[in-house]
């Protein structure tokens, strides 16, 4: 039972990782919070349902469709809410802002288009295959997004440390102003993030969506809310960290659920985002050379 | 005139409801803490007041009082602990302290009857009361802008080294705003239970953190004419696109994106700045002809 639990964990934990993910990508390079990714995940989700019942999609083909659909609206993100903004400065403050006035809009957008219904994927999106293992119940389904989170973060891992555009993504990361001197466009580099970003969304979205076989305009804020706790448990722009606390918080909040009650759940998990900041700001996982980007001297 | 006052009091309610949940938000905004903890402190004040009424059975005065210590106190021991963090993690404690309190209310069911919420709180406040409250504390708030505490507000929102250069405690400061933010929210959560009947928890949730935020932003946050004028600009919007009722978030969100992009300063700090840029170009202009 226990060992079950945590395997459920895993899976939707994995998930969370893959979502923080793309948050933390987007502040680790341009030191702003994108509240909108919520509904970026959401339009993903969208995009890979429309797929399935408009085209009939086989299920790798829904994933493209759900991650590029995400990478196209977050880079639309960019280019109406965050670089008009990049003219004047306190980015911090006014990226939040926007971002949210963004939310709002593609929230009721998406609700307008799809008149507040709750929409499934259809029966045989994808086959219930249960396998039996050391006393397991493991699902195709739960095996296969376990697959694709892995292979998407080793393809996210090799592109930014091991390309030409990993580098310079990592300039600017480092420093805007000096990878400028270096020859790098930062407005090249920034729509590359977005849309990484977004299709790791995206992605997150489909499989989201097909886990717990609902899709509706409200499914991100519960995510984004959870990516919150994921990014400050590993540390603010941090990738092995949102990796790490995206399971943790998958199985903490799994455990909660089954062990305790449902509703305390949300609960349980805010409070530690709580904790995490009052304890150690930076994160579980990351050194003190972060402190000062956290924390006042 | 009367029947105008009538028709539309519950809308002049919660305008002036809107204006002191608005002021929660602008004093920590001006002080340049990023909280976004005002719904959380208006929920503590809320329940504490609705509960003294219909629980306990006490007095209604009583209730607005102990929510207020309440919601100060809320805001005092919040701010401890997150006077030492920066700008974007004091932004997501807070969102936390939202989300645990909506947890607590929508969870303790023996105390604040869960999602249902507390109902058939006698009415006590009127529009008459409400504009008492909100006439009392604009002078306060105008009062601590003029004062010294204000002035520190200012430069700790503008630059954090230049504050600590001249001497002045931004954890000190912090604490301050933190502690009038939860004050005034408790007693806005207070007068909002004691005017509108019932109270459930999902009022107290991302929606009154993004409104109260909108409204400081869409106002101003350095003058006190900013939240005033937001707040009765977000009251009266809905009213007047009543024919586009489904597309209200549309525009609410396309408002908070705009002003924050072409008017930073939010529309009263402009203005006031503008006004104030023309009189000195006036006088100037007459002390150089005095001069020649």
């Amino acid at each position: 039972m226990l060992m079950q639990q945590i395997l459920n964990g895993v899976v939707v934990g994995s998930v969370y990782g893959l979502f923080a993910l793309g948050f933390t990508l987007i502040f680790g390079v341009n030191h702003i919070m994108n509240l909108a990714h919520g509904s970026v995940f959401m339009l993903g989700a969208f995009a890979g349902l429309y797929s399935v019942i408009v085209f009939d999609a086989p299920f790798p083909v829904v994933l493209l469709i759900g991650g590029m659909a995400g990478g196209f609206v977050s880079v639309v993100l960019d280019l109406v809410a965050f670089r008009p903004l990049r003219r004047h400065g306190s980015l911090e403050f006014s990226s939040m802002i926007s971002s949210i006035g963004a939310n709002l809009v593609l929230l009721s957008l998406a609700q307008q288009l799809t008149a507040t219904r709750v929409m499934r994927f259809p029966f045989d999106t994808f086959p219930i295959i249960v396998f039996n293992f050391l006393g397991l119940r493991i699902q195709l389904l739960q095996l296969v997004i376990i697959g694709v989170v892995v292979l998407t973060v080793v393809g996210l891992l090799y592109y930014l440390y091991r390309t030409s555009f990993g580098r310079q993504i990592r300039a600017v990361a480092f420093s805007e102003h000096t990878s400028k001197l270096l020859g790098i466009n930062p407005t090249a580099i920034n729509f590359q993030v977005f849309f990484l970003s977004g299709a790791l969304a995206g992605i997150a979205g489909v499989l989201i969506g097909i886990v717990f076989n609902s899709v509706h305009f409200m499914m991100g804020e519960p995510l984004l809310l959870r990516a919150f706790v994921v990014i400050v448990l590993g540390g603010l722009g941090s990738i092995p960290g949102a990796l790490i606390s995206g399971l943790l918080i998958g199985i903490i909040q799994t455990l909660t659920v089954a062990y305790l009650s449902a509703e305390l759940a949300d609960a349980v998990v805010f409070s530690l985002l709580f904790l995490v900041l009052l304890i150690r700001p930076t994160g579980l996982f990351r050194g003190a050379g972060a402190v000062s980007r956290v924390t006042r001297r | 005139m009367m029947t105008f006052l009538n028709a539309y009091d519950p809308l002049f309610e919660l305008a002036l409801f809107n204006i002191l949940l608005a002021f929660s938000q602008y004093i920590v905004l001006r002080a340049g803490v990023f909280s976004l903890g005002t719904a959380a402190f208006a929920a503590v004040g809320s329940y504490t007041a609705a509960i003294i009424v219909t629980k306990c059975g006490l007095p209604p005065w009583l209730g607005l009082a102990v929510a207020s210590a309440l919601g100060t106190a809320a805001g005092t021991i919040v701010a401890i602990p997150l006077a030492r963090l920066r700008g974007v993690f004091q932004a997501l404690a807070t969102l936390a302290l939202v989300q645990i309190v909506l947890s607590i209310t929508l969870n303790w069911v023996n105390v604040t009857d869960g999602a249902l919420g507390i109902n058939g709180i006698p009415k006590t406040i009127g529009f008459v009361g409400w504009l008492c409250v909100v006439a009392v504390l604009t002078y306060l708030m105008s009062a601590i802008s003029r004062s010294s505490v204000g002035r520190a507000f200012d430069v700790i929102r503008e630059d954090e080294t230049v504050a600590v250069s001249l001497g002045i405690s931004v954890q000190k400061h912090h604490l301050i705003a933190f502690t009038l933010s939860g004050a005034i929210a408790g007693l806005a959560g207070a007068l909002h239970a004691y005017s509108s009947y019932s109270i459930t928890p999902n009022e107290y949730g991302f929606n009154m953190v993004v409104i109260a935020l909108a409204m400081v932003v869409l106002g101003g946050r350095v003058s006190v004419w900013g939240p005033i004028v937001g707040a009765v600009a977000l009251t009266g919007l809905p009213e007047l696109l009543r024919g586009f009722q489904e597309y209200r978030m549309v525009v609410q969100g396309a408002l908070l994106l705009l002003s924050i992009t072409y008017l930073p300063h939010g529309v009263a700090d402009t203005l006031i700045s503008a006004i104030t840029r023309k009189r000195i170009a006036v006088e100037s202009a007459k002390a150089e002809v005095v001069t020649v």
